[in-house]
């Protein structure tokens, strides 16, 4: 048995998923992080390095990396790639004078060799906001229709009001599971 | 009758403390295992950096020492990985920072195995070396038009603004490219974008969640908000009440002091805003660009008591 067969048996076993959370500083990672998880999101800090949660969810173990967004925290990013199952990439769907910034972060990350084998959750986050762009506009502004690599899908949500956070991951955890959980 | 209820009443008393007692001295020993495990972080990893270091160090770089070092390094990164649960951010940071000077030396180190072509003419590439600068402005064409919800000022000089309650609550406000405005707003937005302002002064009611400030230079700005980050911004005071932290980066000259400005409605605003009135962490200060521990960052610096406003009008 070769070593990625091995490594498919032993995450089977355990049904463990690894979640990497990435986007702009300010997108609202570990607010979504908290709130899935029912805790107070009036007490969190900009991220400065990254917090992991592991979590129960339909009998996964699914592990969150959260990583601070700040620009100079970015080149740091690689250094959490190794065997992610799935991607969330957060958006801030009101600040659209970095939308340009956001497209080129995730473009980058998208020919990863490290996270080819990733699944990718876009989360227009922020949606409770009066002037938040749709996920339809956002869909456009990412050029997300041309990734041909990853299996993708784009969820307007809120980590304020909650809102499709759960719709969101159960999605990846859908297509993840698909691809790695598998009976062999 | 209440002779027998007074020992079971001390016991317990006394079991209360017992109990209290055990629990500090069981929170002393686990504080002490996190300053035992990141102590020992420190020595073994510092100790296999220098290693890595010695075998990549010129002009040796011979390639087995090179592959040694690569495989030491993967171990290195591993290391780190597993530790990072009880690293203080400030070592964990310092900590990548090593490993990936090394992972470019180890780099360097290839490349100069690589053979020469004899007689070619080399192009040296210039090294694509981090923007520091803020990149190129972009084309207004490619940003999708603003939804008609958003509320915000933008290119207007000396000029003084005021926005009551109706334009601001619950909304997120944008202010860009203002010069030499006084723009209040009377209410309490969901959150608040500054961008390009100059020689301006910004006062906010309280802001629900967080204020953004980017490229701003000789400002005055007051509000209250739960989390606060500045980038690109210099010669600027800053009134502030933040809830949970301030961050910088990229920043010179960033002043702050407690939010001190009012208005009528203020209080009702709070409330609106749903922010914690009796927390202000305004002096705990992060800067992403400052990564010594136990020194204080130059880019920011407390306004002293004497210089600071007292009368907003
Ligand atoms: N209105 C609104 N605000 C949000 C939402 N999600 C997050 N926020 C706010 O946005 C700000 C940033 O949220 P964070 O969770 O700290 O963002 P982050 O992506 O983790 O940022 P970094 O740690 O700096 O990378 C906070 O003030 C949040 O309260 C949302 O859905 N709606
Ligand atoms: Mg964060």
């Amino acid at each position: 048995m070769g070593l990625l067969a091995i490594l498919k048996k032993m995450k089977q076993k355990e049904r463990e998923v690894r979640i990497l959370m990435l986007g702009l500083d300010n997108a609202g990672k570990t607010t979504i992080l908290k709130k899935f998880n029912g805790e107070d999101v009036d007490t969190i800090s900009p991220t400065l390095g990254f917090n992991i949660k592991t979590l129960e969810h339909r009998g996964f173990k699914l592990n969150f990396w959260d990583v601070g967004g700040q620009k100079s925290l970015r080149s740091y990013w690689r250094n959490y790639f190794e065997s992610t199952d799935g991607l969330i990439w957060v958006v801030d769907s009101a600040d659209r004078l970095r939308l340009q910034d956001c497209r080129q972060e995730l473009a980058s990350l998208l020919v990863e060799e490290r996270l080819a084998g990733a699944t990718l959750l876009v989360f227009a986050n922020k949606q409770d906001l009066p002037g938040a762009l749709t996920k339809d506009t956002i869909r456009e502004a990412l050029e997300l229709d041309n990734i041909k690599t990853h299996h993708w899908c784009i969820q307007g949500c809120s980590a304020i009001t909650g809102e499709n956070l759960l719709l969101g991951i159960d999605w990846l955890l859908d297509d993840i599971s698909s691809r790695i959980f598998t009976a062999d | 009758m209440e002779a027998p209820a007074l020992p079971e009443w001390l016991q317990r008393r006394d079991e209360e403390r017992r109990q209290q007692v055990e629990r500090r001295q069981q929170e002393k020993r686990e504080q002490a295992v996190a300053e035992e495990q990141s102590d020992f972080f420190q020595s073994a990893f510092q100790a296999e950096r220098a290693a890595i270091e010695q075998l990549l160090a010129p002009p040796g770089g011979a390639p087995a020492a090179l592959e040694e070092a690569a495989l030491r390094l993967q171990q290195l990164q591993k290391f780190l990985s597993d530790s990072v649960r009880f690293l203080p951010p400030y070592d964990l940071r310092q900590a990548q920072e090593a490993l990936q000077r090394l992972q470019a030396a180890l780099g360097d180190g290839r490349e100069r195995l690589r053979p020469k072509k004899k007689f070619a003419f080399t192009c040296r590439k210039k090294e694509a070396s981090a923007p520091a600068e803020p990149s190129a402005p972009r084309a207004p064409a490619a940003l999708p038009p603003p939804p008609a919800a958003e509320s915000g000022i933008s290119g207007l000089e000396c000029e003084t603004l005021v926005k009551g309650a109706d334009e601001v609550q619950g909304r997120d406000v944008l202010l860009s490219h203002l010069r030499n405005c006084t723009v209040k707003l009377l209410g309490s937005p969901s959150t608040l974008h500054v961008r390009h302002v100059r020689d301006s002064r910004v006062l906010c009611g309280p802001v629900a969640t967080s204020v953004l400030v980017d490229e701003c230079a000789g400002c005055v700005f007051a509000f209250p908000c739960q989390q606060l980050r500045t980038h690109r911004t210099r010669d600027t005071k800053v009134y502030l009440q933040v809830t949970s932290r301030a961050i910088l980066e990229d920043c010179s000259g960033v002043q702050f002091a407690p939010f001190s400005w009012s208005y009528e409605g203020l209080d009702r605003d709070f409330e609106i805003s749903g922010l914690d009135r009796s927390k202000n962490n305004w002096s705990h200060v992060d800067d992403f660009n400052w990564l010594v521990r136990d020194v204080k960052s130059p880019n920011w610096s407390i306004i002293p008591e004497k210089d600071r406003i007292t009368h907003w009008d």
